[in-house]
């Protein structure tokens, strides 16, 4: 290749962009809510994006300046800064991935077994005798749970509960669990200079609206909404910081609209692929060829 | 002495997921006979493992091996008395479930959480309730 060697600067300047801004608009642009399944596509694949175009910038800086004619002393200690960085990057995600895993893992066994040997059992339906109505699922391989109080038996109408059930059921099916659980993992890693935070909320939102939109299947978004309210009524004095509240009435603003919406879909989906495909094809395959 | 390792190995050694399921499964019909007891009363494996065997079929030592996993994760307590230990259930099922409760709504509380459980809903404040009938209004009409 002749003249400077633009890879990692593309690299690293697109890996900022899906790292900052990017999340940081998406996490506004609300429209995405109503197109929840092709939204979360983007969410995955900007995230993924991000940490392979972080990671390949600082490796093609570092074979950049190694494998020149003549190598420099200033060349020299820029690849292994790059080096450093790069290793630095994977290192703490791997890092967070064994702490979150790890711990998310042990707090799921502590609480199902505290579950098992407490709550009453409705069929497949674990039912603590509480009177502060709660509706959760535990996710697991082999051992997942959907876990109600008493109160939400006693406060909710048969279709209500139901909606709730498919939902937790759903959340269950599609292991919602996973996407929350890398998104953890890069928020832990990243906290700041990086929109982690944004996309963890946005995608934590996006989670609900996928099961409450499987849960439409065998309910009307009328009882859907009504047991929002319910369960959200019966819980407020526990907390006084209410911000997460918001979506509930997002959720129920989604609820209300669902025309189809084919274009957004589509392009999101596309937009999905371009952001993971195009990179790798305009600028790592080449620097790939000319190592080789 | 050696007759009981033995069995105590060939039930943890249990086919496959039905050992295991059958473990929880046992914990919880121990405590079920503890907490019939009524509070603060004990007994001895050899109590628990009669109270067992009226329903089910199960082995002395699969009963004493059940009931020492749940003292050593502090749900029973256990205590020497002459020759033989006495478990009690540490707490009522009320009050762990409460203590479970507490978690929870603690853990769906707080902003920083990592997602251990998956909520229906989280905690909402009075502007949010307000916000959320208008929504559900909306969604009537």
């Amino acid at each position: 290749m002749t003249g400077v060697d633009l890879t990692p600067l593309v690299l690293g300047a697109l890996a900022v962009a899906l790292a900052g801004p990017v999340p940081a608009l998406m996490a506004r642009a609300s429209r995405l809510h109503l197109t929840p399944f092709a939204a979360m596509t983007l969410w995955q694949a900007v995230a993924l994006a991000a940490v392979l175009a972080a990671l390949g910038a600082g490796l093609s800086l570092a074979t950049g300046q190694t494998l020149r004619e003549e190598p420099g002393p200033v060349g020299g200690v820029v690849a292994v800064l790059a080096l450093t960085v790069t290793l630095v990057v994977a290192a703490r995600l791997l890092l967070s991935g064994h702490r979150v895993g790890t711990s998310l893992r042990t707090l799921r066994r502590e609480h199902r077994e505290q579950v098992d040997l407490v709550a009453g059992r409705h069929d497949d339906l674990h039912v603590l005798e509480h009177d502060v109505p709660v509706a959760y699922c535990l996710p697991g391989v082999a051992h997942s749970r959907v876990v109600v109080s008493a109160a939400t038996l006693e406060h909710l109408e048969p279709a209500q509960l139901d909606a709730v059930l498919a939902h937790e059921r759903a959340h269950l099916a599609a292991r919602h669990d996973l996407v929350l659980e890398a998104f953890t993992v890069l928020h832990r890693a990243f906290p700041r200079w990086v929109s982690s935070d944004a996309a963890l909320r946005e995608v934590q939102l996006l989670v609900e609206i996928l099961a409450d939109r499987a849960a439409l299947k065998v309910g009307r978004a009328h009882d859907l909404g009504a047991a929002l309210l319910a369960m959200a009524h019966g819980r407020v004095p526990a907390g006084s910081m209410g911000a997460s509240g918001s979506d509930l009435v997002e959720r129920v603003r989604v609820l209300a609209d669902r025309r189809p919406r084919r274009a957004q879909g589509v392009a999101l989906v596309l937009a999905s692929w371009a952001v993971l495909v195009l990179p790798t094809a305009l600028v790592v395959q080449p620097w790939l060829a000319s190592l080789g | 002495m050696r007759k009981t390792d033995r069995t105590t190995r060939t039930t943890r050694t249990a086919p496959g997921s039905a050992g295991k399921a059958g473990l929880g499964e046992l914990e919880r019909a121990v405590m079920d006979v503890l907490w019939d007891l009524g509070p603060d009363a004990d007994a001895t494996v050899r109590e628990v493992h009669g109270r067992l065997s009226e329903g089910r079929d199960v082995a002395y030592t699969t009963v004493m091996t059940v009931m020492d996993r749940l003292a050593r994760k502090g749900v029973v307590v256990q205590q020497k008395e002459g020759r033989a230990y006495r478990y009690r259930a540490q707490a009522t099922r009320a009050e762990m479930t409460a203590d479970l409760m507490r978690d929870t709504l603690a853990d769906l509380g707080s902003s920083e959480r990592a997602p251990a459980l998956v909520a229906f809903v989280e905690d909402a404040s009075a502007e949010d309730l307000a916000a959320l009938r208008k929504a559900l209004a909306a969604l009537e009409s």
